[in-house]
């Protein structure tokens, strides 16, 4: 355990810029953990006497029309940006991660039909493709995270695939099969663990796109319906105030900016701890 | 071999050509002579006597449609096309004497077979008309004379010639009434030009009308649905005014801007908290009064209407004669909803919905409202729903707790008469009040059965009737002879004028809008150019073409079926609100939605073969067309953002990637990390905070089109690009380091090296090449991605580009459109892939030979 934390402050000391991105994530998830028992005002609370209130010290960054803490609807808004990326995340690794194992493991119909069904998935422009969904099945929290799940799973599918295909060759997996032990197996004890690095960087990149993915869909209306917060429709309902009340439009678009960057910064950090050739390099 | 200073010389060409073009073409400055109105819904088709939306009227009537009377600005009716009549003892036969020397803008002459015409046209069973069961009330229409009519009523109708000056009763001709949706032909003093979907519609002067010449050359009526845009609009110039401003939060700021005004009218809009008066705890009397006693009607004005509204108390607006005061019957008093709660049997109150629709009195009321609710007891969960979905659910299936919305038509009382109207409320007494009233001629007893509708429905506490909003317009300082009040739902502008503004040539007009057909010329010649140049194998070009096709198939299957399903029926929400049920049957039967699934997708997909998209449901007009005029919005739009994609990209990347140990690399990575985590709506809205509302250095939104010149589109289209551009140049200067990276990493550039070549000749000469062969996917896949990736950013911009018709589309139910515009960008998609497979085949030949 000391072993692990040391290596782990090494890695902080020696890379900033992934101590920035470790931060900046631990930072807005430990907002939307303290938000669920405290935030400085009740973001469902209508207070007409601090209507468009400048940011002050009871409210720092501002209030809005209807006179709502823009500080704690940050603060829970980060709490629906981090779920809404978690299950969509979620649903892209939890279907996209086996149907590339399988396509990996047995090749041939199945490989075509999964790398199709791929391929009209990207065709579909991810927003167009959220947008179709959530004007369906009706605007909302969890038709946002299918929006955004369902074009995730191909990213992953293929990502496993294309990783997993490789590493079916080498000797281990080999000297396993003739052990006899069945594709499944395989797929699970020898396989996966090999590609994990590879998919959790992934899925932090894929994290930080459902976050800036639900702030686009809530922007149009289509995310998290109210009263709970969402970044995206804090923005929307700004912009008509925006001419008076900046601070309403350009608090939760710093929020969206600073996770998202985090995210990114921290993905990058570790593709740098699980893929160090990549730096390599000379001139 | 293209080197770095060959693409740079490409890059200034480029923005040399554009500046040249810019500065040859006229100024983008106001139309002298012209008014620019805002208004913020746009029409769905411009005949108003075949569809119930207000926006038809708002731009039609007076100005372009007549009826045989009108509507004056202060309610009172007056003749018109009829220049008098005389009504029998019983109240049933009306004969009208037709005024002579009135011609329609097609040229033909306007006689009584017009009148016979258009009145026959809106009683007849396959008629679409909104306000049908008053039309049936007549029994026959005869012309007389040339110039006379006569018209028989079932039973006698006290407001008949008011009726007959809604736009729902002006007259048409029959030459002309079956392209009234999108060529409007009346003969009003202004005559249809040009209307741009999803932008805006320009009337001009009729020079040949018979009655008083308008003072204005033209007016276009510019469409800006969100009510930032609006404000923006307005700030930037784009407008001289709205007659009913959308965005009442800034009206303080506005009254501050000596450039405007603001005129407020009274409004006929009653905005209601509506109640399913059938649904269990409603149908209780007690439940419904103690939800009129825990809402305080001040609050919800304050926050949902930003204090513009006086608080009601019954479906009726003050300003009208016979308004009776009954705000007092139920006093905001929590305890007293609370008592009645609980002797209704709900001492803990009870679980329910709230829907509210786009607008922003009912999402920001709602809020209010429900908050209210809570403090009685009733806990009250928020569903936000678009408008086609409140028409379906609410409006046709009554599937609803309690709703937010404004009654806008006038003198609409008598809806709570109406057998299974949404309120599911029924009252014999009320009914026979409002029976009495139809039949009666005479002003006294109209007022005291007006007066006792008003009263019953209070009593059943049917609805809390929360506020008559105001009409608040804000017009440029120059406008004179604008309506204040709004009688019925019009923007009469036949009295307008702006004064000291020079008159403009007489015949000048509006071009048509750009034709589709270059657009496929040039996809076939790229993938014409590429193919030729790849010298591609026909086998390789056969294999990858089916597995497009096959792409494009399944894609189409899963947008139809997965569009078809979506809840709501777009006939009921064309029609309307009060539109009858028959019209709504009979548009459904126009529009084909009574046939199966499988034979619409069959004949969509046959059509779509032949380029066919379809027709739209809301404009009706070919779906092909609409997105012609968009196209040359969208793609000029994702071009430009490819352009500052590129030009920021390549070259910050290369640079990054030579200077990666030194602070300038090192900067222009952070940069770049900073660049993609910024959403580009946001970024949008923060290019309009400064260089549009504090700087007006640019338009804050709005597409001029492209007749206005080069100049003025391209100013039009530069800040969407850049808010579009900056989030993939980022990811571009990404990519490109990386791969330059690499490309510096093997043998041959050592070897450049070590043979003497300087840095930069190696970066140029040798690595620039090698590098951007990975990143050409990625440039196909940005492409793409800034082509669909306008749909938020034309949304913020108000461009009418093909990501906004979608947007539009959808809400509108409009799924023809839906389904084309998807299907192009999906298309737009694989095609683009398909030439970065061609392009790479041209790179490295040896990918022919595989399949994949």
């Amino acid at each position: 355990m000391t072993a692990l934390a040391s290596t782990l402050t090494d890695t902080l000391r020696s890379d900033k810029s992934l101590a920035a991105g470790a931060g900046l994530v631990a930072f807005f998830i430990l907002m939307a953990c303290l938000s669920l028992a405290w935030t400085p005002h009740d973001v469902a609370a209508i207070d007409a006497d601090a209507r468009l209130a400048a940011p002050s010290i009871s409210h720092p960054f501002g209030a809005n029309h209807l006179g709502r803490d823009v500080f704690s609807m940050i603060m829970v808004g980060a709490r629906t940006s981090i779920t809404v990326a978690f299950f969509a995340v979620g649903i892209g690794m939890g279907i996209g991660v086996p149907l590339g194992l399988l396509a990996a493991g047995t090749r041939g119909v199945i490989e075509d039909i999964v790398m199709r069904m791929s391929d009209v998935v990207f065709a579909f422009p991810a927003i167009i493709l959220a947008i179709l969904i959530t004007a369906v099945y009706g605007p909302g929290a969890v038709n946002a995270v299918i929006a955004i799940g369902v074009f995730n799973i191909p990213v992953f599918a293929r990502l496993t695939r294309g990783s997993a295909l490789p590493i079916r060759t080498r000797g281990y997996v080999m000297s396993a099969k003739t052990a006899g032990k069945n594709r499944f197996r395989i797929s699970l004890e020898h396989i996966l663990p090999n590609i994990a690095p590879t998919l959790i960087v992934q899925a932090t990149v894929q994290f930080s796109l459902a976050v800036l993915a639900e702030a686009a869909l809530s922007y149009v209306g289509l995310g998290a319906q109210p009263p709970a917060p969402s970044w995206g429709r804090m923005l929307a309902e700004s912009q008509t105030m925006v001419s008076f009340a900046p601070w309403l439009a350009i608090f939760p678009g710093l929020a969206i900016f600073l996770f998202v960057f985090g995210l990114n910064l921290l993905g990058d950090g570790m593709r740098r701890r699980f893929d160090p050739h990549r730096i390599v390099g000379a001139m | 071999m293209p080197a770095m200073a060959d693409m740079f010389r490409l890059t200034m060409l480029r923005a040399l050509f554009l500046l040249a073009a810019a500065m040859l073409s006229p100024s983008g400055a106001l139309a002298a002579g012209a008014l620019n109105i805002g208004v913020q819904l746009e029409p769905p088709n411009l005949d108003p006597t075949s569809g119930a939306a207000a926006a038809i009227d708002e731009v039609v009537y007076a100005n372009l449609f007549e009826g045989l009377t009108r509507i004056n600005e202060d309610g009172s009716v007056s003749p018109l096309l009829a220049e008098s009549w005389t009504v029998s003892a019983d109240g049933r036969v009306y004969d009208f004497k037709l005024r002579k020397g009135v011609t329609f803008h097609d040229g033909t002459s306007f006689d009584a077979e017009d009148v016979v015409f258009t009145l026959n046209r809106a009683k007849a069973p396959a008629s679409t008309n909104a306000q049908r069961p008053i039309f049936d009330l007549i029994d026959t229409v005869e012309a007389t004379a040339s110039y006379s009519v006569r018209v028989t009523l079932k039973e006698p109708l006290g407001a008949f010639t008011t009726y007959l000056g809604w736009g729902d009763a002006v007259i048409v001709a029959s030459e002309s009434a079956a392209t009234n949706a999108s060529h409007p032909v009346g003969t009003g003093p202004f005559r249809f030009v040009r209307w741009r979907k999803g932008a805006s519609a320009t009337l001009i002067r009729n020079e040949n009308y018979w009655g008083a010449r308008p003072a204005l050359d033209r007016i276009n009526f510019i469409f800006i649905p969100d009510p930032t845009a609006a404000f923006a609009a307005l700030m930037a110039g784009d407008v001289d005014g709205f007659p009913n401003y959308p965005a009442a939060e800034n009206l303080g700021l506005i009254e501050r801007d000596d450039r405007f005004k603001i005129v407020t009218g009274t409004g006929e809009g009653e905005m209601i908290l509506a109640i399913n008066n059938g649904k269990t705890p409603f149908n209780d009397i007690r439940v419904r009064r103690a939800l009129s006693h825990a809402i305080n009607k001040e609050a919800v004005i304050k926050a949902g209407l930003f204090g513009f509204g006086t608080p009601i108390g019954s479906h009726f607006p003050p300003h009208h004669p016979s308004y009776e005061d009954l705000t007092a019957r139920y006093p905001y008093d929590p305890a007293q909803a609370r008592r009645l709660l609980t002797e209704a049997g709900y001492p803990n109150g009870f679980k329910t919905t709230l829907a509210l629709p786009p607008p922003a009195y009912a999402r920001r009321g709602g809020e209010v409202i429900a908050a209210q609710l809570k403090a009685v007891g009733i806990d009250v969960q928020i569903r936000n729903i678009e408008w086609a979905q409140w028409l379906d659910q609410i409006f046709a299936n009554k599937s609803y707790d309690l709703t937010i919305v404004s009654h806008t038509e006038p003198l609409d009382i008598d809806i709570y008469a109406r057998e299974d109207y949404y309120f599911q409320y029924h009252s014999d007494a009320f009914n026979k009040v409002i029976a009495d009233l139809r039949g009666e001629n005479d002003p006294a007893n109209r007022d005291a059965f007006l007066r006792e509708a008003q009263k019953i429905i209070a009593e059943d506490a049917v609805n809390v009737f929360i506020a008559s909003g105001p009409k608040i317009a804000v017009w440029s300082k120059d406008v004179t002879g604008v309506w204040a009040n709004a009688p019925v739902q019009a923007n009469d502008l036949t009295r307008a004028d702006v004064t000291g503004r020079p008159a403009l040539a007489p015949g000048e007009h509006g071009t048509t809008s750009l034709p589709l057909w270059p657009i496929f010329v040039l996809i076939a010649a790229a993938f014409a150019l590429v193919a030729i140049f790849a010298k591609a194998s026909p086998a390789f070009l056969a294999s990858r073409a089916a597995s497009m096709a096959l792409t494009l198939f399944i894609a189409s299957l899963v947008i139809f079926f997965l569009i078809e399903i979506a809840p709501g029926d777009p006939a009921s929400f064309m029609m309307g609100l009060n539109a009858d049920p028959a019209a709504v049957e009979a548009l459904r039967e126009e529009l084909g939605l009574n046939h199966s699934l499988i034979t619409r997708y069959a004949h969509w997909i046959g059509g779509l073969a032949m380029g066919d998209f379809g027709v739209s449901y809301t404009y009706r007009t070919p779906v092909a067309e609409l997105m012609a005029e968009r196209i040359w919005v969208s793609l000029p739009l994702a071009l430009l953002a490819f352009a500052i994609s590129t030009a920021i990209g390549v070259p910050a990347g290369l640079a990054a990637a030579a200077r990666r140990e030194k602070t300038s690399g090192k900067s222009i990575v952070a940069a770049a990390q900073a660049g993609v985590a910024i959403p580009n709506f946001w970024l949008a809205i923060l290019l309009v905070m400064v260089f549009a509302v504090t700087l007006r250095w640019f338009p804050a939104g709005g597409f001029p089109g492209w007749d206005a010149g080069l100049f003025p589109a391209f100013k039009a289209l530069l800040l969407p690009a850049i808010a579009l551009a900056i989030p993939q140049a980022a990811i571009l200067t990404q990519i490109m380091r990386s791969s330059t990276i690499e490309t510096l990493r093997e043998d041959y550039i050592r070897t450049a090296r070590a043979k003497g070549l300087t840095r930069r000749e190696t970066l140029i000469g040798h690595a620039l090449r090698n590098a951007l062969i990975p990143v050409l996917t990625i440039l196909g896949l940005q492409f793409a991605f800034l082509l669909a990736g306008g749909v938020i950013i034309e949304n913020v911009f108000y461009l009418p580009g093909l990501g906004r018709m979608v947007f539009q589309a959808i809400a509108q139910r409009d799924l023809i459109v839906v389904e084309g515009v998807v299907m192009v960008l999906v298309f737009a998609v694989v095609a683009i892939a398909f030439l970065i497979d061609l392009a790479y085949a041209i790179v490295d030949p040896r990918l022919q030979g595989s399949g994949r």
